[in-house]
């Protein structure tokens, strides 16, 4: 079966002041459809960065990333940008809402961004659907301030799910949150792929990573299986 | 077709939250904004205005816009036969002019040779100059003594001549071409006119000069006509009963024969030609122009109205710096909103759409307050001197200051907007993830 991503021998080389330093040194990973992949690695790894690169935040130096059947290694930033939109689903570990918004407005904010475009009354309910799905449905019109770090990290989900996308990104998703509400919030986005959808989640935290299907550890620039009992 | 209507629904409605979460912000910088879109409401309004004044004052003294007009010394056939073409016709006139005096009979009038009578010393009496030197015309009252009579100009009309020179109505009414035409010649008096018989309260007998016997005048209405030396109009047909047309054609009667017709009258143009011609004028004589109100007065109005709009555009200026020092300050503290926004996958161009949206919307919300702010600002100006200044009395809004302020507004809004509109467009992407 084809796998939703693939990429091969991906390379990436930071260029800031001081000398050049290789932060992907010939990557290679395949995300199926439903399936959950967890990355951890120390501080500096590279897992952000390969988060990046999934996600089309950013290009490679070298390799090569299939989408399906499609080679978007060089693809340009108007048709990555249709891309992130379409394919992709992100949560950051700060959960980058706009105070000014409510929770529906904040998730709303995904479908509006030029990439086609909704009627009022479909767009709500989608965005109903996706906070009803993270189970804060109810919590439609309140403003951030007004929310836990729980629930709003929640929307953050429901904004990266509203579009319905293949792929799940998830950039430590639980570093701000207490033990219990993590442990909900990694619940939620882990029952995303009951759905076909494949996740990538991006953790330090080694309980968190072993709920995920497979646990790959990025070191030296390079992902390798993470040894179980290093998991458990 | 769709995506850019969805494009543009995305900015403006994201545009339409960034000014609500910001709304002490946005009001600061439609202060900063105000005085320039004022500045350029203003002087639009002003010019339009003043515009309008001087081509009523012009089109009341020289006549409308495009109306044709002919010059002819009333000589031979011409005034029979100019008279006989334009009778009874809406679209063209004949003006003919007479010398009357009005008052005690067998004096000289207080304004000799028909000047205005505030005016000390007068004209003196009328002269006729030929090769050998210039006489004083006789009008009957050389060697008089001076009296209570006043001198003015007698304007005869085959028609209304206000389709070509729109009179000001001061008071009374205006003469009635429908009816027969009546023994007593009505007249209609110039303010200059009406002035002099404020003064001087002179007995209501007239003299034509050309005229053997004395009418009696009834004064019907004054208006303004735009000129400084006192005047009367009378129908023609009634001044004919007192000055036959042989008389009218002496040449001393007064500067001549006009004819005023509006743009459309060829036909009357061509036919007044032919017979003038067949009646033995001849036809190097007949010239007809056409009056270039707008033309004449729109250079004396492009130079000031450049000058004022040069101030204008530097307040604007003013304002616009606001704007983009606001608009910068609101970039820079928005930099993971628009990271954020790109991650969803927002295009670069929409980014951008939505600061320029937000410095748009600004704008003409400033504009729709300048142009608000001058239309009341008109309305008490016209209420309160308006009394004092006919011109500013019942002056309406001009519709290309209102035009003028949106252009302003949407102009300050573009160049408010464009450079942090450029830099939001720019933020990497990767600011989320490093956040």
């Amino acid at each position: 079966m084809t796998p939703l991503l693939r990429l091969s021998g991906i390379t990436k080389t930071l260029k800031g002041q001081q000398e050049p330093r290789t932060i992907l040194a010939g990557v290679d990973l395949a995300v199926h459809s439903g399936e959950s992949v967890a990355i951890l690695g120390r501080s500096g790894s590279g897992k952000s960065t390969l988060l990046s690169v999934i996600g089309l935040f950013d290009r490679p130096d070298g390799g090569e990333y299939l989408l399906g059947d499609r080679d978007i290694t060089r693809v340009p930033e108007r048709k990555a940008a249709a891309l992130r939109s379409a394919e992709f689903g992100f949560v950051f570990q700060r959960f980058f809402l706009l105070k000014h918004l409510t929770a529906a407005q904040n998730v709303a904010m995904a479908l509006v961004n030029g990439q086609g475009w909704l009627p009022r009354r479909k767009r709500r309910a989608k965005v109903l659907a996706a906070l009803e799905r993270v189970g804060i449905g109810h919590l439609a019109k309140h403003k951030p301030p007004r929310l836990s770090g729980g629930e709003q990290q929640r929307v953050a989900i429901a904004r990266a799910l509203v579009r319905e996308p293949r792929i799940l990104l998830a950039d430590e998703p639980t570093g701000a949150l207490d033990t219990e509400t993590g442990n909900l919030v990694v619940e939620a986005l882990r029952a995303t792929t009951d759905r076909g959808c494949g996740l990538v989640l991006v953790t330090h935290d080694r309980h968190h990573a072993a709920k995920m299907g497979r646990v790959l550890t990025l070191s030296d620039g390079l992902l390798r299986p993470t040894p179980e009992r290093v998991v458990v | 077709m769709i995506r850019l209507s969805g494009r543009l629904r995305s900015s403006v409605i994201i545009g339409g939250q960034g000014i609500r979460a910001r709304k002490l912000r946005t009001f600061l910088s439609m202060v900063s904004l105000f005085m320039g879109v004022l500045a350029v409401v203003v002087v639009q309004a002003g010019s339009e205005i003043a515009n309008r004044a001087m081509l009523e004052d012009v089109e009341l003294s020289q006549g409308k816009d495009g109306t044709r007009q002919l010059y002819l010394p009333p000589e031979g056939g011409a005034v029979e036969t100019t008279l006989e073409v334009v009778a009874g016709r809406s679209d063209a006139v004949a003006l003919t002019n007479a010398t009357a005096i009005i008052g005690e009979p067998g004096v000289k009038p207080v304004n000799e040779g028909g000047g205005p009578v505030d005016q000390p010393g007068g004209y003196g009496p009328r002269m006729f100059c030929d090769q050998n030197g210039c006489h004083e015309i006789d009008d009957g009252t050389r060697g008089s003594p001076k009296g209570q009579a006043i001198q003015l100009e007698l304007v005869g009309m085959t028609g209304d001549i206000r389709a070509f020179r729109p009179f000001r109505p001061s008071s009374g009414k205006w003469l009635d071409f429908g009816g027969e035409p009546s023994l007593a010649p009505r007249l209609v008096l110039n303010k200059k006119a009406a002035d002099a018989f404020e003064r001087y309260r002179v007995p209501a007998e007239m003299r034509v000069q050309g005229s053997d016997v004395n009418a009696t005048p009834q004064i019907v209405g004054v208006v303004d006509d735009g000129g400084f030396m006192p005047a009367a109009y009378v129908r023609s047909d009634e001044l004919r009963n007192w000055l036959p047309v042989r008389d009218m054609a002496s040449g001393d009667s007064g500067p001549g024969l006009r004819v005023m017709l509006s743009p459309s009258a060829t036909d009357v143009e061509h036919t007044l030609r032919a017979r003038l011609v067949a009646s033995g004028t001849p036809e190097d004589r007949i010239h007809f122009n056409t009056i270039n109100s707008l033309e004449r007065m729109s250079s004396q109005l492009t130079l000031m109205r450049w000058i004022f709009l040069g101030m204008a555009a530097l307040v604007l200026l003013i304002g616009v710096a606001g704007i983009l020092n606001v608009g910068l300050a609101t970039v820079g503290e928005r930099i993971e909103e628009f990271a954020l926004r790109r991650a969803v996958g927002t295009p670069r161009l929409l980014l951008a759409g939505i600061v320029l949206a937000e410095t748009l919307l600004t704008g003409l919300l400033t504009a729709a307050a300048a142009i608000g702010a001058g239309v009341v600002a008109l309305r008490v100006g016209g209420d309160m001197f308006g009394s004092r200044y006919p011109s500013l009395s019942g002056v309406e809004f001009p519709w290309q200051a209102g035009v003028a302020g949106v252009v302003a507004g949407l102009v300050a809004g573009v160049l408010g907007g464009l450079i942090p509109a450029i830099r939001a467009a720019r933020i990497p992407i990767a600011t989320v993830m490093r956040a």
